[in-house]
């Protein structure tokens, strides 16, 4: 099975944390260090604590809007690319368009996508989906090119149709890396939806980090890097838990 | 009696380009039903190919013809009417050796909770029980080759074609599953045309031996197995069985022999552009 997933690789990873923590606490005491600089952990912790009704309203949001966009980007994704993997013309027809798509960078286009679908959830969802669609849309089309002929050949001759041959070999045998896909575009689906608040959001973590930098608080600041760290880690670990038990057989593939 | 299986004159040029390579020409061959059929030949004699058009995923050129019971088969309605075992097992990684073992049965239309009570009830004669949650890489060599026989048979076609099943397989384990192969197959006499390269495995599991000849491939030579039935592993040093090999070995090694030959001349001899 996938070494990341053994628990003691996990212990492992997760002795760091604390270890890291003290480190920068002591430094940060002993050296000195002014908090406009970087706070300690304590003192994020306070803040955070503090602010704790109002951080869990942007994280909620932030969430909401990144989970939308990233569950719409894995659906048109998965589609896309079973519609080019059963049609080179339309493959060629249209995926150099996913491609340049993704060449155009979203901040070249955000303030559009607010104006069109305002400055509520919506808009973020759909720049967390138009950052998530691509990676899926592309591993769903090189998994299921990746399944041999000769599979393909020996459940025609169990009589099988061309569906069938993509419910029960193609789309399983491209799980592993349609979820390996998905995993990459959580962490772009958070970036979309924080890029999408910073065009224009009262609410989120966006909204919170260029509110913190405008009014020069640090320690604001910091809790939001911290929250947006967290829950960038929460949806990637959801999504590495999801393949880990749905597509765990891909270290024979 | 209408044979199971008849093939008349089929041949398989395949096109690459201009260049033109002939696989099969003029193959003949006629299976009674409850046969087992064993074909050898050197390598690349077109025996995959004629497996393949046997299946119905190549169409042979035209003007040769196939029947099953009698009755005359294009190509294209081949596809789901015979169970084919290839060389390679092709497990699903994904599934455990039951839902491997039924995939066929499934794809067929048979419902998965009877297609599993059916599998569930020969695992045992498999050698499978125990194993039937297991997934596919927790498997020996042997035994998956047992789970993608178990999902041959499951498969419940009259007429079975298994391409070298045991070519990869260490010369016990070998022996092992052709004793255990016979035994399956004497509860059912289904018909069985079995592709090998080994010529004792030939004799041991056939009631008739075909060889095919180099490429083109078509079929050379044929000749009964009149060894009893069940089979004693001694039987490979009966003087029948000896007697036989040394005229099987004579003929195959001929035929591999003008494989080689043409190996080492150039591919473009045999084509006609």
């Amino acid at each position: 099975m996938n070494a990341e997933v053994r628990p003691q690789s996990i212990a492992a990873q997760l002795v760091v944390v604390p270890l890291l923590l003290v480190v920068w606490e002591g430094c940060v005491r002993v050296l000195g260090v002014s908090a406009d600089k970087l706070p300690a952990p304590t003192v994020i912790l306070e803040v955070i604590w503090e602010l704790r009704v109002s951080l869990a309203g942007a994280v909620g949001t932030t969430l909401l809007e990144a989970v939308i966009g990233l569950i719409a980007g894995t659906i048109f994704g998965i589609l896309s690319g079973i519609v080019f993997s059963r049609s080179r013309i339309i493959e060629r027809m249209f995926l150099p368009y996913f491609v340049g798509s993704q060449a155009v960078p979203i901040l070249a286009f955000g303030a559009i996508i607010i104006m069109w679908f305002g400055n509520g959830i919506a808009s973020k969802a759909v720049i967390a989906f138009y950052l998530s669609f691509f990676p899926v849309a592309v591993n769903t089309l090189s998994g299921m090119r990746s399944v041999g002929q000769d599979e393909i050949g020996l459940l025609r001759t169990f009589g099988a149709s061309s569906w069938t041959i993509l419910f029960k070999l193609q789309l399983p045998a491209a799980l592993p890396a349609i979820l390996t896909a998905v995993r990459l575009g959580a962490s772009l689906a958070l970036i979309g939806a924080i890029v999408g608040e910073w065009f224009g959001a009262t609410q989120g973590l966006g909204a919170v980090l260029l509110t913190a930098m405008y009014e020069y608080r640090i320690d604001y600041l910091w809790a939001g890097i911290v929250l947006t760290g967290v829950t960038g880690v929460v949806m990637y670990g959801a999504v590495s838990f999801i393949q880990n038990r749905i597509a765990w057989w891909h270290a024979e593939a | 009696m209408v044979a199971k299986i008849n093939v008349k004159n089929i041949s398989k040029t395949f096109a690459a380009g201009s260049l033109k390579v002939k696989a099969l020409e003029d193959a003949n061959l006629s299976i009674k039903s409850g046969e087992f059929v064993t074909l050898v030949g050197p390598s690349g004699c077109g025996k995959s190919t004629l497996f393949n058009i046997l299946v119905g995923l190549t169409p042979p050129d035209p003007g040769g013809e196939l029947h099953i019971d009698g009755k005359h088969q294009p190509s294209d309605h081949l596809l789901g009417q015979v169970a084919f075992m290839p060389q390679r097992d092709m497990l699903l990684p994904w599934r455990t050796v039951l839902d491997n073992a039924i995939l066929a049965a499934e794809i067929d239309g048979v419902p998965k909770r009877r297609a599993r009570e059916r599998a569930n009830a020969s695992i045992e004669r498999f050698g499978l029980q125990g194993f039937e949650a297991h997934y596919p890489k927790q498997l020996s060599g042997g035994m998956r080759q047992r789970v993608a026989l178990m999902r041959t048979f499951l498969f419940e076609r009259d007429l079975m074609l298994l391409d070298e099943p045991f070519g990869a397989l260490d010369a016990l384990t070998r022996s092992l599953m052709q004793r255990w192969l016979l035994e399956v197959w004497e509860a059912e006499r289904r018909t069985v045309l079995f592709i090998t390269h080994d010529i004792d495995e030939a004799i041991f599991l056939g009631d008739r031996v075909v060889v095919m000849s180099a490429r083109p491939g078509h079929i050379k030579f044929e000749i009964e197995v009149k060894l009893p039935r069940p089979r004693a592993p001694e039987v490979v040093t009966a003087p029948e069985f000896i007697e036989l090999k040394r005229q099987l070995l004579g003929i195959v090694e001929e035929e591999s022999l003008k494989a080689f030959s043409a190996m080492n001349r150039p591919l473009l001899a045999d084509a006609k552009s």
